[in-house]
């Protein structure tokens, strides 16, 4: 009895170191290109692409940076697609938020005629996927002159199921006897929305806003079909081209793709239990 | 309850709803229900983008050309093998994972956080990555050679079909394997408690209880990530343009999107992009419309 219990000790044990070993070796294969991001950024090209690749920098080679920001024309191009980004990725998730939690709070709170189909009709929306509306979707913005503008890049990205859906089932269990103190109170419907309704929602807003200006801040697609100028791609177009036409200089795209991804890691490492949350998560396919 | 205050304030709180829907409502119908319609309008004519001439109505033609074309059967062959290719290997080692960092005591917040952190790139940057990774001088022959014992071997990351392919699935896998390896604990962290001691006094040990316990009442958690590893694989993108720009060979890893997007924007053809994304549709449809089912039993169940 007594031997059979150290072996299945030490065989427990030896589960447990396994595991920690496996669990180690793949943290640092996941987190292998990410160093090499990082350090790469800091390296001259001329040592990126050593054998073996050397994982310390000498120094930091900022010049990449430099470069990257100036651009190959010198423009400093960069800066303001990178304002582009923001400014497109922060405005859809405002109004994103903004529209969801409308839409959610009076789907979850007013009774009236036709509301279940309404909610059906929003949730249907998520089974079309961009990538199936994208061609008549640029038909329509061509036709209305909305290439190369900001209106153009943000307004098929307003609306969002997911959203409506999240605030919904956050809202459904918000007091009634609170709503209804206000408003015997006389405050105004817009009134209880803005001042009771959204300020105790904080969770889910954070999460959606996050969700939002993530998957803007990402994509590619849309703004390829959308943008002609410089001056109006964002990040993920001004990468392409950069790549396409100079994708000689390894130092400098590092240094780009650490510029790019600082917004995301800060947002990350600030507000992680937003990303790392199952509403956030099992939604990002709407993105 | 609501009924005691009289039939006005009924009324008035119905108005108020529908304002409060309104502007998604409107949004929606704009950019979702009418581009999906005026696809398949379009995808019933023959509309090129530079041409001025009215498009012409052709009837089947596009689907027909389609079904009748090596191209297009291509990409579908290229988006179902980055898919299964993904998708399998994404699935079994985020549960791997999700199980091994449930069975440890300490250090669980930080291995969900390191294993997510590529998820926090976009696309465009890990594509960007790789594509130094996957160069001929870089890390990923270095660090095949040394695992294979083999000195200065090229292994075509970016050039030979088969390793092009293998390359964007790499990516890939890289981008969501954390995004998976989440979902899935938190799916293990909603078993209660209770269950798993109650194994354990029965004398389960861990491979036991991993099969008998927590597998089973993982299946809808499993169900809802491959639908939406899935769904995530069949857009897939970024990556294949990305590699296509880099100048990797486009044949190999030409997913219906990429084609999508090539035949409206460089061959100007309208319809025949359309007619495509209708058949992308149908079947994500499928696939959402599952998605949609599952998800819903699964928080049945969690009650």
């Amino acid at each position: 009895m007594n031997a059979h219990k150290t072996r299945s000790w030490r065989l427990e044990k030896m589960a447990t170191t396994l595991i920690w070993l496996f669990l180690i070796v793949a943290c640092i294969l996941v987190v292998i290109p990410l160093v090499f991001m990082f350090t790469a950024a800091a390296m001259p090209a001329r040592d990126i692409l050593r054998m073996p690749y050397p994982w310390i920098p000498e120094g930091f080679y900022w010049q990449n940076f430099w470069n990257g920001l100036r651009g190959p024309e010198g423009t400093f191009i960069f800066i303001r697609n990178a304002l582009n980004s923001l400014i497109v990725a922060g405005t859809v998730s405002a109004f994103t938020v903004l529209f969801s939690s409308l839409a959610g709070y009076g789907l979850a709170k007013f009774e009236f005629k036709g509301r279940t189909l309404v909610f059906m009709l929003i949730m249907a929306t998520m089974m079309i996927p961009f990538e199936a509306i994208m061609i008549p979707l640029y038909m329509v913005a061509m036709r209305m002159g909305l290439q190369d503008t900001y209106t153009g890049l943000i307004l098929p990205f307003l609306a969002n199921a997911f959203g409506v859906f999240l605030m919904r089932q956050y809202l459904i269990t918000f007091p009634d006897e609170i709503l209804d103190a206000a408003r015997i109170d006389g405050a105004s419907e817009p009134r209880i929305f803005s001042r009771i309704v959204l300020p105790s929602s904080g969770s889910a807003v954070a999460t959606l806003a996050i969700l939002a200006f993530r998957s803007q801040w990402d994509s590619l697609l849309w703004p390829l079909l959308v943008v002609q100028s410089d001056e109006m791609k964002t990040i993920p177009l001004y990468i392409t081209k950069f790549m396409a036409e100079t994708h000689s200089d390894e130092g400098i795209m590092m240094a780009i793709a650490v510029m790019a991804s600082i917004p995301m890691i800060v947002l990350f490492l600030t507000l992680s239990k937003y990303f790392i949350n199952k509403d956030g998560l099992t939604s990002a396919t709407k993105g | 309850m609501h009924r005691k205050r009289g039939f006005s304030m009924e009324k008035k709180k119905a108005r108020w709803g529908w304002v409060f829907v309104t502007p998604s409502l409107i949004l929606f119908a704009a950019f979702s229900f009418y581009p999906i319609i005026n696809a398949f309008y379009e995808s019933f004519f023959n509309r090129n983008l530079l041409s001025l001439r009215p498009p012409r109505f052709v009837g089947w033609d596009n689907y027909t050309y389609l079904f009748g074309s090596k191209d297009f059967w291509l990409s579908v062959q290229n988006t179902l093998i980055f898919t299964l290719g993904t998708f399998l290997p994404l699935l079994v080692l985020s549960l791997v994972l999700a199980v091994f960092i449930m069975s440890i005591k300490r250090f669980r917040r930080f291995f969900q956080m390191a294993f997510y952190s590529p998820a926090v790139l976009s696309s465009v940057v890990a594509a960007l990555i790789w594509l130094l990774i996957f160069d001929p001088r870089g890390l990923a022959n270095q660090g095949l050679n040394a695992l294979m014992g083999t000195a200065g071997v090229n292994y075509n990351w970016l050039s030979t079909t088969g390793m092009l392919r293998l390359s964007t699935i790499v990516v890939y896998f890289w981008k969501y394997i954390g995004y998976f390896t989440v979902i899935f604990v938190s799916g293990i962290g909603s078993i209660p408690d209770t269950l798993r001691e109650a194994a354990l006094i029965d004398g389960a040990n861990r491979w036991t209880l991993f099969w008998y316990v927590t597998l089973p009442l993982l299946k809808p958690t499993t169900m809802l990530v491959s639908i939406m590893a899935m769904i995530q694989c069949l857009k897939t993108f970024s990556t294949q343009y990305m590699f296509t720009n880099a100048g990797a060979p486009t044949r190999p890893i030409n997913v219906i999107t990429l084609n999508i997007y090539n035949t409206a924007i460089k061959d100007y053809r309208i319809g025949r992009a359309t007619a495509m994304s209708i058949l992308l549709f149908i079947v994500m449809f499928a696939f959402t419309w599952l998605q949609l089912k599952v998800s819903r039993t699964e928080e049945v169940s969690h009650m």
